[in-house]
Order: structure tokens, then C-alpha cells, then sequence
């Protein structure tokens, strides 16, 4: 990996040692979360089915996880615990390595803007991929907080007595349920694009599977400078 | 002998988990099916165990197709009783989302309820769209305190 | 032909001792043991993931920890919500593993509660006799495995009240009942004695209707609708566990809201 291609001009290079854009236990993580998160999408859509909140509209059992009902359900009962325990150490690894603050923040809504406007004129050509860009930021953070939800929603549902004073705040037992679903869609609306643009752009792909180019300690500068060369 | 009680429990379990696999029907009937051929509408009602429903509380419900999907076909707009003094439910049919509907006289016996909703068993949607246009004349609106009995289903999957 | 579940090698009864059958759970022993059939079923059998039946098994073991979990979240003391009497649904929405034609009514005049298992009073019991214990009313939310829910009024004597007339060992794992079409099911001491466990004998102030389980039905504020069995004809006070229709085909035993 040539040092100078992560600098702009008159910027020091990129030091050789230095932590991956996505370490080990980050990968680990990620495909993790991609195997149970389909578990639980296509599980939900068996148990959907047995009784459709949009009526007129059900999955097709091509889609669905489980022959019937009782098998999505045992799937979905069971991949949720690979969500949650696999998500909290996601969450607790992300703060307490500083990785959240150092990749999905600041965000600023004209960048946001910039962004989408370059992605729809094909612009995706990502030069430094150790850097989020304001539209990968902001679909990152409202993934996380999705899933999050879908925890929350989905527990009401599943307890909607010992959790009652949860439900009463969601809106009501069939409220949540309308939640829980709302959610799904979120989080497999992000899928679509993520997926898409990963395979549009692979070296993202294979980053996350071999690490990716490594990365200083602070990556403040470099992310400065990656902007004013994206502002193109 | 004392060995192969432990083993064959566990066969048992195995056994067990693959035959939970193999079922695939959740139940024997599934739920909203028509009359048999030959069979009137009132002696299917009756078939259907038939409740005591309040006219008032019937207005307003979704009328569903009795499948997976829960097709709406309408909704129910108001009760009457033709000539003959057969209750029919005048549902607000087709369209959609509720725009471009038009009523129709659906005879009560050829539906059921299901819960907060109601379902027509006995027509397709395809033998729906041909009944006419529903015309008041000659029928005499069901007071919405008045009790009838209407037939019952289990869910449709 | 050589079944593809017996071991190659046959492992040593007393590990086998150890590891009794799947079909167990309950209490918060269930929570371990759920968590170790896995890792013995894996073990013992020699099932291996790549056999969908193997990985059937996996999902019925993660199901049976569950329960335990689901037992160690359950409150004796939290109540359900309850509703108003102008909100309850009438008539009721009608389910069973069958249409409504199917339905067998029962004659309440000849129906008798058969009473077995740890219980001082083993006699059966009439319609009269469970409509002189005193009578307990509600208005809940039924909440169905399939996701609907609507809200109800049951009445009937609590099903604590009726353990209690028949002496039945209250330290006991599991209430098990039998019903007139075929139904069986079962729940767990702790719910049985929840106040809002019912054997209900009407509906919204009427008696109960033939589809709806005429002359009782159990009624549970705390447990997912297919665990409230209707046309109830014996009820079972024991230690072994009795499982239930749903339950083999692979739902949740202990369903609780």
C-alpha cells in the first residue's frame, strides 16, 4: 500500500504502523451481525405473514425463514440472542475505542447534501475509504439506531405484560407491532444500499474482510483533506 | 437393557425434531372456506355456528378475502333487508384504498365474522365484480340496535 | 438400514444419565439445561449442523432455554392492563386447529371435570359445583401467536380457588388439562396461581358459547391465546412434564405474554 495515495499535497504521509480501517474483532462483528440480521429479517417475515399488518400485502414462502410459522418463530427467537449479545459488544467497542466519535461524527447537512448530490451523478469513486463520507455517516448512525429499536419494539411485543408500561409508550400491543415491522423496513432499506454500494465500490467489500489500509492514530487531518479532494 | 433405555431417548428426541420438520399443515381445514356445492347459505350459516352480532357494531368493519394475505375487499356501509326480508350487508367494494369504490348487496349468510372484521366466504372477488350496483329501492335499512346472528371462521393462512 | 441418529460409539450410561430427554423445562433449571442439550445433543448424537434435522434440534433446545428465561421474567404479581366493559369484543374472534364446523359442543348437563394427579380430592366436579366457588371477572387483551389481539370479558372462578378446593400441591412444576377436542395443554404452576387465571365458565356476562368452549375454558391474561384451551374435561396436577397440541409442533411451552 503506497504511503503517499492516503495524502493530499504538502500533507505528511500516512505512518506504515497503525490500526486497520476495520480490525479483527470488527469484521468478526460485522459478519456476525450480516448472518443474524438476515436471520431475523426473513424469520420476521414468516411470522409476518401469519398475520399481515398491511393487508393485502404478505412474503412469499421463497422469502420467508421457517417451513410455517412455529420455525420462524424459533428462528427469529434464536437469532435474537446472537443480535443482542453480538450488538452490545458491537456498541461497547465502538465507544469505548473512541471508534464512533472518530468515524461517524461531525456530520454537517450541506456534506450531506454535497454527497448525495455526487452519488446520484456516479461520483461514488471513494479515494480514501478510511474515511466516511456525510451520507455513509448518517446511514450508519440510523442503522444502529434501528436495530436498537427493533430491540426495544421487539421485546414489547414479546412481553407485552411484564413490559406493559413499555408498550403503553410505544402506543399500544398492535402500535409496537407497526414499530417492529416500520423498522424492518429501515434497516432493509439501509441493506440495499449498503450492499449495492460495496459492490459497486469492492475494495470497501474486501476491506472489510482483510482490514483494509491502515490508519493513524488521528485521522482529523487526513479526513480535512480527503473532503476538499471529494469537493470536486 | 439398562444402556439402551438413555439412547433410545435421545433417538426419541432426535426423532421427535425431525418429525416436528415434516409438518407442514397447521391445521385440517383452514380457515373461510365456501359452502360445499349444494349446500344453501343459510344451512352454511348455521354450519358456522352463528352469533349474536349488533347490527351498529358490524358498520365500518373491513371485509376481507379469507386468505393468507388478508385482501380487503371493502368495507361494510350499512345493512338492509330486500324484499324477501333477507338481510344483505351493502358493501363498499373494490377501489382503492377506499377511493373508487362502489356498494354492493352481499347476502349476510354468504359472510362470517372474524374478530373486529368480517369476511365474505361464499364469492370469489372475480364473482364480486359482477354483482350490480347496489340500488336502495325496495329495501328497508336494519336498525343499528337490531341483533342478527352471523356465521363464524377461524383466521384464513 | 442403520439409522443416521444412533452414535458410532456408543457413549457411557452414566453421561447419558446425566443428559435426560429434551423434553423438559420449566423452572429456572430450564435455563441451563436448555443451554446444555445443545451442547450435548451435538456431543451425544452426533448430529451435526450440516443435517437440517440437527439444526431443528438446535432451534427446539434455544426454544426450551427460552422458557426458562421466560419463566425467570414472569412476575407473580404484575398484573395485565385491564379495559372497560364497553370495549370487550362481541362476539369474540373464533380460532382452533380447525373451522368452526368441526366444533363438537359438549352437554353441560352430563359434563363432568375429571380431577387427577397430586390432589387431595380426586372426585369430578359439575357445572354447578364450579359455579358455586366464588366467581372472578376481567376484561384483558387476548394476544394470538399470529399476532392479532382483541380485547375480552371472561368470568369464572380463579383457577388458584379451585387448586385450593381440591388439595392440589401447590409446590407442584405443571398444570396439565384435557379437552374435548383433542387439545391438550399445559402450563406452569406459577401461572396457574396468577389472579388472572381463570377457568371461565362466561363471556361478556353470558354463559360461554359452544365455539368459545362451552361449559369452561381456560383463560390466562398472561400467556399467548393458544395456551387457553377450551371444552376443558380433565385437569391434571403432576410433576411430568405434560407438553401440549402446539407445543409439539414446535411452538414455545411457555408462551407467556
Amino acid at each position: 500500500m503506497n504511503q503517499i495515495e492516503n495524502s493530499a499535497p504538502g500533507v505528511p504521509p500516512t505512518p506504515r504502523m497503525g490500526r486497520r480501517l476495520h480490525p479483527w474483532p470488527l469484521r468478526i462483528m460485522h459478519w456476525v451481525n450480516a448472518v443474524v440480521m438476515l436471520v431475523m429479517i426473513t424469520s420476521g417475515w414468516g411470522i409476518y405473514d401469519d398475520d399481515v399488518i398491511i393487508r393485502g400485502f404478505h412474503f412469499s414462502k421463497f422469502w420467508r425463514l421457517g417451513d410455517w410459522a412455529a420455525w420462524s418463530l424459533n428462528w427469529h427467537f434464536a437469532g435474537m440472542w446472537f443480535l443482542v449479545i453480538n450488538g452490545l459488544i458491537y456498541l461497547t467497542y465502538g465507544f469505548v475505542t473512541g471508534r464512533f466519535r472518530e468515524k461517524l461524527l461531525p456530520i454537517r447537512p450541506a456534506e450531506v447534501v454535497q454527497t448525495v448530490v455526487d452519488t446520484l451523478h456516479f461520483k461514488i469513486a471513494h479515494d480514501d475509504i478510511t474515511v466516511y463520507n456525510a451520507v455513509q455517516k448518517l446511514l450508519y448512525i440510523i442503522v444502529i439506531l434501528a436495530g436498537i429499536a427493533q430491540v426495544i419494539t421487539g421485546l414489547a411485543i414479546w412481553k407485552p405484560v411484564q413490559f406493559s408500561g413499555l408498550v403503553s409508550l410505544l402506543g399500544g400491543f398492535q402500535t409496537a407491532r407497526v414499530l417492529h415491522f416500520v423498522g424492518m423496513a429501515v434497516i432493509v432499506g439501509f441493506l440495499v444500499v449498503h450492499v449495492a454500494l460495496a459492490l459497486l465500490v469492492p475494495k470497501t467489500l474486501w476491506a472489510m474482510v482483510a482490514g483494509g489500509p491502515r490508519v493513524s492514530a488521528s485521522s482529523h487531518a487526513q479526513d480535512h483533506h480527503a473532503r476538499q479532494g471529494h469537493a470536486a | 437393557m439398562k444402556r439402551t433405555a438413555p439412547i433410545r431417548m435421545l433417538l426419541a428426541s432426535c426423532f421427535l425434531a425431525s418429525a416436528v420438520s415434516s409438518v407442514r399443515a397447521q391445521s385440517t381445514t383452514p380457515g373461510g372456506m365456501p359452502p360445499p356445492p349444494g349446500m344453501s347459505l343459510a344451512q352454511s350459516t348455521a354450519m358456522r355456528f352463528a352469533q349474536p352480532v349488533r347490527v351498529g357494531d358490524l358498520i365500518g368493519r373491513e371485509v376481507l378475502r379469507p386468505v393468507e394475505s388478508q385482501d380487503v375487499l371493502g368495507r361494510v356501509g350499512r345493512l338492509v333487508r330486500d324484499r324477501d326480508g333477507q338481510i344483505m350487508v351493502v358493501v363498499d367494494f373494490g377501489g382503492f384504498l377506499g377511493f373508487g369504490t362502489r356498494p354492493i348487496a352481499v347476502p349476510v349468510d354468504a359472510m362470517v365474522l372474524l374478530g373486529q372484521d368480517m369476511e365474505i366466504v361464499a364469492f370469489t372477488p372475480e364473482q364480486l365484480r359482477q354483482f350490480p350496483t347496489f340500488s336502495p329501492s325496495g329495501t328497508t335499512d336494519v336498525a343499528n340496535d337490531t341483533i342478527i346472528k352471523v356465521g363464524l371462521a377461524k383466521p384464513s393462512h | 438400514m442403520r439409522s443416521p441418529f444412533r452414535p458410532d460409539a456408543v457413549p457411557d450410561a452414566a453421561i447419558l444419565d446425566d443428559h435426560k430427554p429434551l423434553m423438559r423445562s420449566l423452572s429456572r433449571r430450564g435455563l441451563i439445561r436448555g443451554s446444555l442439550s445443545l451442547g450435548a445433543l451435538v456431543m451425544l448424537t452426533g448430529c451435526d449442523v450440516k443435517r437440517p434435522e440437527a439444526v431443528q434440534s438446535a432451534l427446539l433446545a434455544i426454544s426450551r432455554l427460552n422458557d426458562g428465561v421466560q419463566a425467570l421474567l414472569f412476575d407473580p404479581n404484575k398484573l395485565a392492563p385491564t379495559y372497560p366493559a364497553s370495549m370487550i369484543l362481541r362476539p369474540p374472534k373464533f380460532n382452533a386447529y380447525y373451522d368452526v364446523m368441526d366444533v363438537k359442543p359438549v352437554n353441560g348437563a352430563t359434563w363432568r371435570l375429571e380431577v387427577s394427579g397430586l390432589v387431595a380430592d380426586k372426585r369430578a366436579w359439575t357445572l354447578r359445583d364450579l359455579r358455586a366457588l366464588p366467581q372472578t371477572s376481567m376484561v384483558i387483551k387476548h394476544v394470538c401467536v399470529e399476532g392479532w389481539s382483541y380485547i375480552g370479558g371472561w368470568s369464572g372462578p380463579t383457577l388458584r380457588s379451585f387448586l385450593e378446593r381440591v388439595g392440589a400441591d401447590l409446590r407442584a412444576k405443571y398444570v396439565a388439562f384435557k379437552t374435548a377436542d383433542d387439545y391438550p395443554s399445559s402450563i406452569d404452576m406459577a401461572t396457574a396461581l396468577h389472579p388472572q387465571t381463570l377457568l371461565a365458565t362466561q363471556y361478556g356476562g353470558d354463559t360461554l358459547a359452544d365455539p368459545f368452549g362451552y361449559p369452561v375454558r381456560l383463560r390466562m391474561a398472561t400467556k399467548l391465546g393458544y395456551k387457553n384451551p377450551k371444552w376443558i374435561t380433565a385437569i391434571e396436577v403432576t410433576n411430568t412434564y405434560p407438553g401440549g397440541y402446539w407445543e409439539k409442533k414446535g411452538f414455545s411451552w411457555f408462551a407467556g405474554l
